[in-house]
């Protein structure tokens, strides 16, 4: 056990140490200012475009561009964007100990081939946790600070659910969960990759792809595509907006957490299954 | 027995003019209302408009003559934009500003109520016509329907409790015909959601509702100024 302790350790300060580990940090930290200030600015004219239905029939009374819509928004917004700054730390873990030969002196430790593999996806997972963190502290608590807190007009294609702001934060406890969890499965399909490949970019380039070509498979309305999106994890990665429904569909979002933790494990079980019978000695 | 005789045909003839002349229902009421300065109340609202899914919530109602009108409560909430708490009882005060006729009558929660059109008398009024289902006994607005120019056709059906001597409803039900409130999937960024395929012409209007129950009326309480400004909570 101290072993695998002491492995995790090292995968940690590994992945503390790393310059890429911090451009995440830096893009959350920019889009998530930039979203900020452009709503400050010109929040209520950009509202206005999506409220112009309801602002023809109703006064609408209250703030409605406060710090919960723009967590809201800036989740939305970056919920497809963070899978790419999550593989592009996650996605050379072991394709770039394979790409600079390093691989070869990692695996004459002591530690089993497992062992380092699941050190080294808990390091990719605590990275994720803390993109997490930090986006959940600029996205909630600093637009909360900006724009001050309130009921949440939450759109979806169904049309507007108000959320009363006494009855949001165990939702944004909620959100957050789901997206670490569809993170996560980005994490160790990053993983998987960098365990079949040699070379650091081809991994983080293949997870990219997946993503995007899930993500408009899930865009189109077309019958035979209908067929195959239960199955894509990315139509479940945006569960989270479940929760900002009135009644929350629990069935709903069990459901796709029990995807994605289905796709998570098979990821990680191919990636210890590939992992061992690899061939290091080339 | 002359004298009798007299007296009930007086009374009859005096409750026969009331029914039949909407001026003096009219005349009743804003003498009602006219006791009224200002006034706050609790309220509990409920909304049932479609497309929007949104809880229940209670807040304060101020209100100062002519027209000032505040709804004060945490959070989001949606109202009219005729407002017939505000409307109604300022534009039946100005009476040269409208003609008032008597269309029918009409039993409205077991109130007989003659329903008065109110014609404004400037063509370029706001209100294209107004009408009201004043009980004919005991004069109060049970029911009113009001079209402007700009914000189309709203209904109102009251009802009185313990402050019905200054006009004043306990409750309070608004409806209003309007489309079903959509916002478009990639807006919403909603991916997941299938589009319902279109129907063919275009989309019959549905009926939102908003409910007020009013409590704890405070008549000409004199509240101060800073309680009507609005702010954003």
């Amino acid at each position: 056990m101290s072993l695998f302790v002491a492995t995790l350790q090292n995968e940690f300060v590994k992945t503390i140490r790393r310059p890429r580990s911090y451009i995440g940090f830096g893009i959350i930290t920019f889009i998530c200012l930039m979203l900020q200030a452009a709503f400050y600015q010109d929040g209520k004219e950009i509202l206005s475009t999506v409220t112009a239905q309801i602002d023809s029939i109703f006064s609408v009374q209250g703030n409605i561009l406060n710090g919960n819509l723009i967590c809201f928004i800036v989740l939305q917004t970056l919920i497809v964007q963070m899978p790419l700054l999550v593989a592009f730390v996650t996605g050379d873990t072991l394709s770039g100990e394979t790409a600079s030969g390093t691989i070869r002196f990692l695996l004459t430790r002591p530690a089993s081939r497992i062992q380092i593999l699941l050190a080294k996806w808990l390091a990719g997972l605590f990275y994720t946790l803390m993109l997490l963190l930090v986006l959940g502290i600029l996205a909630l608590f600093v637009s909360r600070w900006i724009f001050g807190s309130g009921d949440l007009m939450s759109l979806n294609s169904e049309g507007l659910t108000i959320i009363r702001a006494d009855d949001i934060n165990w939702r944004w406890m909620g959100a957050f969960g789901i997206a670490f969890l569809s993170l996560s499965v980005v994490a160790t399909y990053a993983t998987l990759l960098s365990c079949l490949m040699d070379n650091s970019i081809t991994p983080i380039v293949t997870v990219m792809a997946t993503i995007i070509v899930f993500t408009i498979i899930g865009l189109f309305d077309i019958p035979s595509f209908d067929v195959l999106k239960p199955y894509l994890f990315t139509t479940h990665m945006i569960a989270w907006r479940s929760l900002f429904e009135d009644p929350v569909p629990y069935s709903d979002i069990l459901f796709s957490c029990g995807v994605l933790v289905f796709h998570l494990l098979a990821f990680l079980g191919l990636a210890i299954y590939f992992f061992n019978r690899k061939d290091i000695s080339n | 027995m002359k004298s009798i005789l007299f007296c009930c045909l007086a009374l009859l003839s005096v409750s026969a003019f009331a029914t039949d002349d909407p001026k003096v229902l009219i005349r009743e009421l804003n003498k009602k209302f006219a006791v009224v300065q200002d006034y706050t109340a609790k309220v509990q609202m409920d909304f049932a408009i479609p497309g929007v899914k949104m809880n229940h919530m209670s807040g304060q109602v101020y209100f100062r003559k002519p027209d000032r009108f505040r709804m004060k409560a945490k959070g989001i909430f949606f109202l009219p934009k005729q407002n017939p708490l505000q409307q109604i009882g300022s534009m039946l005060l100005d009476t040269s500003a409208y003609t008032s006729i008597i269309s029918g009558y009409e039993t409205i929660a077991g109130h007989h109520c003659a329903i008065v059109n109110i014609i404004p008398t400037k063509d370029n009024a706001e209100l294209i016509l107004g009408k009201c289902w004043i009980d004919v006994a005991n004069p109060l607005i049970w029911k009113t329907q009001i079209t402007t120019r700009n914000n189309g056709t709203i209904e109102t059906q009251n009802q009185y409790g313990n402050d019905a001597k200054y006009t004043l409803p306990e409750k309070m039900e608004i409806r209003l015909e309007l489309k079903k409130i959509k916002v478009s999937r990639m807006i919403a960024g909603d991916i997941n959601k299938k589009s319902k395929p279109k129907t063919a012409g275009e989309e019959p209007l549905q009926t939102g509702k908003i409910s007020l129950q009013f409590s704890d009326y405070r008549i000409n309480s004199h509240f101060p100024e800073s309680d009507l400004q609005a702010s954003q909570e």
